[in-house]
């Protein structure tokens, strides 16, 4: 499905003409998205289609080979980047450093280094406290992320993408290691971001039941099939 | 059937050649005077002097300990705090390649150059006493804990550095919440070893006039006196045992 992929009102994100490769092999082609505010956008596809390259793209992390992610109508992808909640497939949490630091984390890109060099603010650490229990963490938000359990790391991930309170979130496999309760509840939580703050998500998911129940919007990808991507908005 | 294979020339392999060969070429280091000493009555002779050891002087050598403890720990605490801005900006995965190359010759430079010898240029420029020491010991220091520190920076794997920046936090704020808590158990325990080593160096650059205890060891030297000798080196093997005590015990606490 090709051109102006469109979800009405102004668009939040616009990806125009993007095509994206790496290692020489092209995973996207020619995808075009218009992404209004406050909605949770699927990427579907199978291992290897290209989902993870396209939120590193959106994250600003990989250069696109040819077309362009718009931001608000501009270009400004550092400044955008302060606005971004992001949770990679690997986490990429600070093992020494407890849960209640690491989910602090995400607020160092809207504070100066000279504020953050020793330590937070009661305020940032009493925020950081409710996201924690937010996630049924508060038993463990000082404890170190390496003696948590998978799932537990997971939810930090997620908290520490909540917490600056992002314009946009990038969630690349946010509930691969959550029974399927927390899953729906992570889901929801996330989806309460779009509806309540006007927060755009974009998410990988897998499970068709979860992705029906909770995506505005599905994006599939196809491997070795670069240019024959899907989109599709759920009727409301 | 199989052909055996003729063994093959790794680099371990050739490295134990080159230093076998080394060991071969150094044999005639072993020469010593050529004369026919008796050396085990020799150094028999020697001990002897050193037993008993003459206590009465540890009032007179108790504030010169405590003043080697005072320069290892200020030569300690400098040399670590200026180590963390080197070791920073000779960390390959930290800094450009220009800035760590130079940071890199830098510190082989200090390394280069022996503790007694930096103590000697510090107390030609600062004089005879403990300052000259802790100048000496800091710089000398630096050398090493500014390597130690670097190579605890460089194995850390820098994606979650990364992926703090790439939500906007800045390069100092990458590397503080990124890369600081994985390096610090190590650098903490580095810094205790070189405690520990700062007080034995602390305890010999007396020898050139930089303060301590090794002023008396030089003394005691000088006029023969090996049972106040031996009380000197008893005095600094128990401080020393009571610092390795005490550092693996916290360095057991870092690694839990």
């Amino acid at each position: 499905m090709r051109g102006g992929i469109s979800m009405a009102e102004t668009a939040q994100i616009e990806v125009r003409s993007l095509t994206l490769a790496r290692g020489g092999r092209v995973l996207v082609e020619d995808l075009n998205l218009q992404i209004p505010r406050g909605r949770l956008v699927v990427v579907a596809g199978p291992s290897g289609a290209g989902k993870t390259s396209l939120l590193s793209c959106l994250a600003g992390l990989l250069a696109a080979e040819c077309g362009s992610v718009i931001y608000e109508g501009r270009h400004d992808a550092p400044a955008f980047r302060r606005r971004l909640g992001l949770v990679f497939q690997h986490l990429m949490l600070t093992p020494n450093a407890s849960a209640r630091t690491n989910v602090l984390c995400g607020r160092l890109g809207q504070l100066p280094w000279w504020r953050t060099l020793t330590g937070f603010s009661q305020v940032d650490k009493a925020r950081a406290g409710e996201i924690l229990s937010e996630f049924e963490l508060a038993d463990c938000a000082g404890t170190p992320v390496r003696r948590l359990s998978g799932g537990e790391r997971q939810r930090v991930a997620i908290a520490r993408a909540l917490i600056a309170a992002p314009e946009v979130v990038l969630a690349d496999e946010p509930v691969s290691h959550l029974d399927t309760h927390l899953a729906r509840a992570v889901l929801a939580r996330l989806q309460r971001e779009t509806r309540e703050r006007g927060c755009t998500v974009f998410c990988i998911l897998h499970h068709e039941e979860i992705v029906a129940e909770f995506a505005d919007a599905v994006l599939t990808l196809k491997k070795d099939a670069p240019g024959e991507w899907h989109f599709a908005q759920k009727s409301s | 059937m199989t052909r055996e294979q003729p063994p093959r020339l790794t680099a371990f392999r050739i490295t134990l050649l080159v230093f076998a060969l080394a060991a071969i070429f150094s044999l005639p280091a072993l020469r010593g005077s050529g004369r026919s000493l008796d050396h085990g009555a020799n150094m028999a002779r020697f001990l002897d002097r050193f037993w008993p050891p003459d206590f009465s002087i540890f009032p007179q050598i108790f504030p010169a300990l405590l003043e080697t403890l005072q320069m290892a720990v200020l030569a300690t605490a400098f040399s670590a705090a200026v180590s963390l801005v080197i070791a920073v900006a000779a960390a390959q995965n930290i800094s450009p390649r220009p800035v760590v190359l130079a940071a890199r010759f830098a510190l082989n430079v200090i390394r280069s150059i022996p503790s007694l010898i930096w103590a000697l240029l510090a107390v030609a420029a600062f004089g005879a006493n403990s300052l000259a020491g802790v100048i000496g010991l800091s710089i000398y220091s630096v050398g090493y804990l500014g390597k130690f520190f670097s190579d605890a920076f460089e194995s850390v794997e820098t994606g979650v550095a990364e992926a703090l920046r790439a939500t906007g936090a800045d390069a100092i704020q990458g590397f503080q919440y990124g890369i600081w808590p994985h390096a610090r158990p190590l650098v903490w325990s580095q810094t205790l070893w070189m405690l520990e080593y700062n007080v034995r160096s602390a305890a010999i650059v007396g020898y050139v006039g930089a303060g301590g205890i090794g002023t008396w060891l030089h003394t005691y030297q000088e006029y023969y006196q090996w049972d106040k000798f031996a009380t000197v080196l008893l005095c600094i093997l128990v401080v020393v045992l009571i610092l390795d005590f005490a550092g693996s015990r916290i360095r057991r606490q870092f690694a839990a």
